[in-house]
């Protein structure tokens, strides 16, 4: 299984032996309790802590999207057509889900929906009234890029470890846990949406094409040097940067 | 100089600023914000002021505040302050020139990047819940909403002549605090800390904190890396941290705000030292504008005043900043340019199919010199990191920010305790009445 970001919070105790790593006196200082040292001007000052509610099923206003809303929202933002002519990452018909937010500009509560498509190389933008339960607005642009979606990123690592390049990872694994690379487990990716910069002539087609960055660590949170390619996910290939 | 004729001389120079415009009385309350409870922040810090407004969390932005409103005891009711502050882009460039991350607009400081409160991150103050902004979003404890002591807010000792010299008398002196918001986003090995500091004296403070770890590369060459292992075998590469931030005014709830810039120059010499002369530039249309020595700006209400018939503002302070000169786009240090929905991101912000794909960076959205009705403040602070070895292990927090200081949002300091109060314009008990004369007129903007 892929160590997503998304899971990186269960990880504190994983991310010990990472700074133990770099300095054991400096994690036991940490770990070990300290009592405040009370001063003179010091106060406590204590602010409100309301108990936590569960989440509503729908907010208003400025507040963000609901589970609720987003559920709903991409329902209705995932037309037929869209369906059956969009294709995601994978190659799978629909289009790539990537992210939803509140418009709190609108005069009703509006949610925006991204997708990209990769059979059109297009960024789509999906507007849905939740209140009429309609969608109201649609627009597409090629060229646009926003950041990579947990499958995107998944992808990207897949095919990263499939390519020749991909063996580099592997030694850099067996140097930083002492333990063989078996697929993607273990690894944990960040994606960086990526746009060909002038003087990379490698890549011209990223930005045009959906490409990424992957920075790859172990799960014990030790980094693995993969940042010279750049993943093609439109093309599936992997390139060096540089 | 005396006391009196230097506060003649601030008379004079806010009369400048303000012609002969008259107090107006009435004072708009901001309403109840539009927001439901667990996206409301409102909190009464010890010196009685309250801060109100709604967060929540983007996916590419990370921390968003809308609707900021501030009350004292003073002024009771609720004045708005900010429409929205929220972070437009970050660049972390390397200096070896092979790697950039343009962290708001390629990966996001909401969503995944955000991390949950955990460990010492919210101590002494209270996790908020709310929804992480991911693309399937989960409610998380991600906010941390504290107060902290801010030091001392101000101090006067009152003293008596009697036969013995001056003798004490009574003694204002006043802990402030500060209301502060902060999420935490990990953006693989930089850790950032998104904080806002609301002060009791009406100061807001937007800052980036940066901890985690230094990027795991290598370079040799001792102009782009600094040595941080043993010996010189290891370096770890400079690089900069140039933070945007968008500010939306919305003083008094009255919006379309004026923008000044202010600029202090010698100006001859007086009978004993050199005169100095401040002066005042409208900034009517879209522009991006640097700091020099003795130059600030200014967001003026053209409704709102306080009660001695000021119009309210709120000015600008910026304080250590590298200016990245590798794009374009980094090298103003303000930008004011006119609202517009499609404008979201100070660089990279050809991202919306809605928006026109040619409008990506603060220069575009200038490019027209639009006339300034309603205008929106994008804000840039860059820090050049130089490692140190003290960088590992983890990274101590550094910081790049600056401050929104109230300017005649109050008619007083919002915190003048009841003996002070007969002083707003009277520095002392029985005043003279100021010649005639003083305050120009016809300098009114």
């Amino acid at each position: 299984m892929v160590h997503h970001k998304r899971w990186g919070w269960g990880l504190g105790v994983a991310t010990a032996s990472a700074v133990t790593a770099f300095g054991l006196a400096s994690w036991q200082a940490n770990a070990a309790p300290s009592a405040p040292t009370p001063t003179v001007t010091s106060e406590q000052v204590s602010v409100t802590d309301p108990r936590p509610a569960p989440e509503a099923a729908t907010g208003r206003g400025d507040d963000a999207l609901t589970s609720t809303e987003v559920a709903k929202a991409r329902a209705i933002a995932l037309t037929p057509e869209l369906a059956a002519n969009a294709q995601d990452v994978t190659g799978k018909a629909g289009p790539e889900y990537l992210s939803a937010e509140v418009d709190a500009e609108a005069a009703g509560r509006e949610a925006e929906l991204y997708f990209y498509d990769y059979k059109s190389e297009k960024l789509v933008k999906q507007v849905v009234d939740l209140t009429a339960g309609k969608l109201v607005r649609s627009f597409s642009a090629a060229g646009m890029q926003p950041p990579a979606s947990e499958q995107e990123t998944r992808t990207a690592l897949e095919l990263l470890l499939a390519d020749p390049a991909g063996s580099r990872i592997g030694e850099a694994y067996r140097a930083a846990t002492g333990k063989q690379l078996t697929g993607t487990e273990g690894l944990v990716p960040t994606a960086h949406s990526y746009t060909a910069k002038p003087a990379d002539e490698g890549n011209r087609q990223c930005g045009k094409s959906r490409c990424v960055q992957l920075i790859v660590s172990t799960d014990d949170g030790q980094f693995l040097s993969v940042g010279e390619f750049i993943i093609d996910l439109s093309g599936r290939t992997v390139a060096r940067l540089k | 100089m005396t006391y009196r004729k230097m506060a003649g001389a601030v008379a004079l120079l806010t009369a400048a600023a303000l012609g002969a415009s008259v107090p107006a009385a009435a004072q708009a309350a901001a309403a109840a914000p539009n927001c439901s409870g667990a996206s409301t922040v409102k909190e009464t810090l010890p010196n009685g002021t309250t801060w109100q407004l709604c967060w929540r969390i983007h996916e590419m932005a990370g921390l968003v505040l809308t609707q900021v409103s501030v009350s004292t005891p003073r002024q009771p009711e609720q004045v708005q302050v900010l429409d929205s502050i929220r972070l437009a882009q970050l660049h972390v460039p390397y200096d070896t020139g092979d790697m950039e991350f343009d962290d708001l607009t390629d990966i996001g400081m909401g969503g995944w990047s955000l991390e949950t409160l955990d460990g010492d991150d919210c101590k002494g103050g209270s996790a908020r819940l709310g929804s992480d902004g991911s693309a399937e979003p989960a409610q998380r404890p991600v906010l941390c909403v504290s107060a902290e002591p801010a030091g001392l807010a101000y101090r006067a000792r009152e003293e008596n002549w009697g036969e013995n010299g001056p003798e004490a008398g009574t003694l204002y002196s006043k802990q402030g605090h500060d209301l502060v918001l902060r999420t935490i986003s990990k953006l693989s090995w930089y850790e950032y800390v998104t904080e806002y500091r609301f002060s009791d004296d009406g100061e807001i403070s937007a800052r980036l904190g940066a901890t985690g770890d230094l990027a795991p590369g290598y370079e040799s060459d001792t102009a782009r890396g600094w040595p941080v292992g043993k010996d010189d075998a290891y370096k770890a590469a400079m690089h900069y941290h140039n933070a945007f931030w968008r500010v939306d005014f919305n003083i008094g709830g009255q919006g379309g705000e004026r923008v000044q810039q202010y600029d202090t120059a010698l100006d001859g010499r007086g009978d004993m030292t050199a005169k100095l002369k401040t002066t005042k530039t409208d900034i009517t249309s879209e522009g991006t504008f640097n700091k020099v020595d003795q130059r600030w700006w200014r967001m003026v209400s053209r409704k709102s005043k306080n009660t001695d018939g000021h119009p309210r503002s709120y000015e600008l302070v910026t304080g250590g900043n590298d200016r990245y000169q590798g794009h374009p786009e980094t090298k103003p240090d303000v930008t004011f340019s006119e609202k517009n929905l499609c404008e979201k991101w100070a660089s990279d912000n050809d991202a919306d199919p809605e928006c026109p794909a040619d409008v990506r960076t603060v220069l575009d959205f200038v490019k027209d010199k639009q006339k300034l009705t309603d205008p929106v403040m994008w804000v840039r602070v860059g820090f050049h990191h130089v490692p140190r070895d003290e960088d590992q292990s983890p990274m101590p927090m550094h910081w790049q920010g600056f401050d929104l200081v109230p300017r005649d949002f109050s008619a007083m300091n919002p915190l003048t305790p009841d003996g002070r109060t007969g002083q707003n314009g009277n520095p002392e008990p029985a005043p003279e009445q100021e010649p005639e004369g003083l305050a120009p007129s016809g300098s009114q903007n």
